[in-house]
């Protein structure tokens, strides 16, 4: 309890709560503007949080990650142009329904699901966190090891059939850590002489380099595009209907608890964000739609869907890194390097070790909902507007902002060349269909796995523990099985073989460390996996032969 | 099978890889510690390495997508294709050399004036000016004042 009230009283702090309240307002203005993601916006948040006591900085951080996820709705629904990748499907419902003449029902709809959407996965993630983490007490360092892989292999199969490059992609970000002095032993790599590498890369102007200086620069590739304003709509003259976007949601109860649900488990997985979850969630609320007719014409549940799972996406996203120490996405991977940053490594003791601050965190998604809701109602016109800067001035602010930001951290120009480095290496990237995300989890993972290899190989030197071990076999197999489903993706309704068999063969393997863990539960599991592979085979084999 | 653009990346990524190879042979064995600093960044570079023939395999079978329709014809096509890019690099980079000469203050202000006045045109040069003094001005205020953080002076200017 006195914990409780400690984070409470960190948060509470009114210091805490002005920086909050600037957090969502700055993450709705950067949510609602297209073509900047909630992930460079947390990214420049970053340098701001640096001299901030760590829950200061966190709450902050959350702040406007909580008010971005939101952000992206308001364009969406009132220009038809999605602020974020997460808000695509809003648009799908939410602009012809204000283009029917109910813009402050759409927005009410959208605003309401996004608040249930976060305070559903804020209490997932104060519920599974904990216990994430008991079960991750068991890791040892081959199976953090073969976490960090299977994350990596998990973010680069996303990249669909780009799989190869966005392999390349993360052991590119995994290499880049290793220029410099190596933490284990002190010896200088790859530097060539130079004190400049010898230093090593600053992991955060790498990210905001790679992620946030390479998009301006994308965004401003068009010479004509660049003088245009993001948006022509000269006033924004609505007022959120509450109570009806209220009565409307109490009515699709289902609709907000799936979608939160979808949203939480994209989130946990790592690499998979919002902007897949909005799409699943629309999917299967058009799916689970008695009558469908009305989804893409103005339907609220098509608005309910993906506001309510992108706005669950970050308490997933937190809950793997609050417990293994590992993040789910983009934007919990800049949230470890916040921790970092103050010398805090989050690891499955961190919630027993760190209690204050794991409830701070809590707490500050909680809180940061309802300035959501306050701000986004008082607010609408103000983020509108914004929409209406040309684009080459906004894209210089945010540049010259990057910099001192990024100089902010080690008060080094170094830092800012490496900003620059890393933005031509991110832009040409892009150009050539390289995932950054990989690249991204490469970069804050790298240390984390090569001090895992050294501990593990420190312990028993025989490399064939990480795949002895139940944890760490399980990992590597989920691992392998990720890199190939973008080819069972690509045979999918081709009647191939891997098409009817993949999905037994996973359920199949992963039975074996199940039972290698032991214990009645896992035991019980295993056995449930290889019946279930068992019947999907048997199934699929008739299939099969009568083909 | 064509030699395309991919096939060009994978090709530098396989010397790339090859370059480094041979630079981790320059890393320093220490007699302590169970793991060779170098053996972490070797297994990287072997699976870069490998990920990059893959690509190159790839690359000859995989008909090239035109994803980004680049004019090849002549090198002023080109520039104009990427004027506004080159021109951002480039005004970055000066800004970065001429830094500890300006310090942050000024520094920040001639770069945001410059940028937008070459990305927007000289039309709103007036608008530019109080942008750039507005922008630069409010962060370096927020930064040294707000946040108490010590942003470099210069040689040339004194602040």
């Amino acid at each position: 309890m006195d914990i409780f009230l400690e984070a409470l009283l960190n948060i509470i702090d009114p210091v805490t709560l002005t920086y909050m309240v600037i957090g969502v307002g700055a993450g709705l203005m950067a949510g609602s503007i297209p073509g900047f993601t909630i992930a460079m916006a947390i990214v420049l948040t970053l340098p701001f949080t640096f001299s901030m006591p760590p829950a200061q900085g966190l709450a902050t951080m959350i702040s406007v990650l909580v008010g971005g996820l939101s952000g992206g709705l308001m364009s969406g629904i009132l220009t038809g142009i999605p602020g974020t990748p997460s808000s695509v499907a809003t648009t799908f419902d939410g602009f012809p329904m204000a283009r029917a003449g109910e813009p402050g029902l759409a927005l009410g709809i959208g605003v309401w699901s996004s608040f249930c959407g976060g305070i559903i996965s804020a209490i997932l993630l104060v519920l599974f966190a904990p216990q994430l983490a008991m079960v991750g007490l068991e890791f040892q360092p081959w199976d953090f090891f073969m976490l960090v892989m299977f994350a990596l292999t998990v973010t680069a199969s996303l990249a669909g059939e780009h799989l190869v490059k966005g392999l390349i992609a993360g052991a590119a970000g995994l290499f880049i850590r290793t220029v410099g002095e190596d933490d284990a032993v002190g010896v200088g790599r790859f530097d060539f002489g130079s004190d400049y590498l010898l230093t090593g890369f600053d992991f955060i102007a790498v990210l905001i380099g790679l992620f946030a200086f390479s998009q301006l620069l994308s965004d401003l590739r068009n010479p004509v595009t660049a003088r245009n304003a993001l948006s022509d709509r000269k006033q924004v003259k609505v007022k959120i209907e509450h109570r009806r976007a209220i009565g409307i949601l109490f009515r699709n109860w289902t609709v907000v608890i799936r979608s939160a649900l979808i949203g939480m488990f994209t989130g946990i997985l790592p690499g998979a964000g919002g902007s897949i979850a909005n799409i699943l969630a629309y999917d299967q609320a058009k799916k689970a739609a008695k009558d469908d007719s009305k989804f893409g014409k103005g339907d609220p549940r098509g608005i309910i869907a993906p506001e309510a799972s992108n706005n669950a996406v970050e308490g997933g996203a937190l809950t793997p890194l609050m417990a293994l120490g590992i993040p789910g996405d983009i934007t919990a991977a800049i949230m470890l390097g916040a921790l970092l940053m103050h010398d805090i490594v989050p690891g499955p003791t961190f919630i027993k070790d760190e209690p204050a601050l794991a409830y701070s965190i809590y707490i500050a998604f909680f809180l940061a909902s309802f300035i959501m809701i306050g701000m986004q109602s008082g607010v609408l016109r103000v983020f509108v507007l914004v929409t209406r800067i040309k684009t080459y001035i906004l894209a210089t602010v945010i540049l010259t902002f990057a910099t001192i930001g990024v100089f902010a951290l080690h008060n080094s120009i170094e830092d800012i060349w490496t900003l620059f480095f890393f933005g031509i290496l991110g832009f040409i990237m892009r150009q050539f269909g390289f995932p950054l995300a990989p690249m991204i989890l490469g970069v804050v993972l790298g240390n984390i796995a090569e001090l895992n290899l050294a501990r593990a190989l420190a312990i028993d030197s025989d490399p064939m523990l990480f795949f002895l071990r139940p944890w760490s076999l399980f990992f590597a197999i989920i691992a392998i099985f990720s890199m190939v489903f973008p080819i069972y993706q690509k045979h999918r309704d081709t009647g191939s073989l891997l098409e009817r068999f993949f999905s037994p063969l996973v359920l199949l393997s992963i039975s074996l460390p199940l039972f290698m863990m032991g214990g009645l539960l896992r035991t019980t599991l295993a056995f449930a996996a290889i019946a279930v592979s068992s019947f999907i085979m048997w199934q699929r084999f008739g299939k099969t032969k009568k083909g | 099978m064509s030699f395309n653009r991919d096939s060009l990346v994978a090709l530098c990524l396989i010397l790339a890889s090859g370059g480094l190879m041979l630079a981790s042979f320059e890393i320093r064995e220490p007699d302590y510690g169970v793991l060779s600093p170098a053996a972490w960044p070797r297994i990287i570079i072997i699976i870069i390495g490998g990920l990059s023939v893959i690509y190159l395999i790839q690359s000859f079978s995989t008909p090239q997508k035109d994803i980004s329709p680049v004019p090849k014809k002549t090198l002023k096509e080109f520039v104009l294709y990427w004027q506004n890019v080159i021109a951002v690099f480039s005004i970055f980079a000066l800004y970065l050399l001429v830094l500890p000469y300006l310090g942050m203050l000024v520094g920040n202000i001639l770069f945001s004036f410059v940028l937008l006045t070459v990305l927007g045109g000289w039309n709103a040069i007036l608008m530019h000016l109080v942008i750039a003094l507005g922008a630069s001005g409010g962060m370096w205020l927020l930064f040294t004042h707000v946040l108490e953080v010590f942003l470099p002076r210069g040689s040339l200017t004194g602040f």
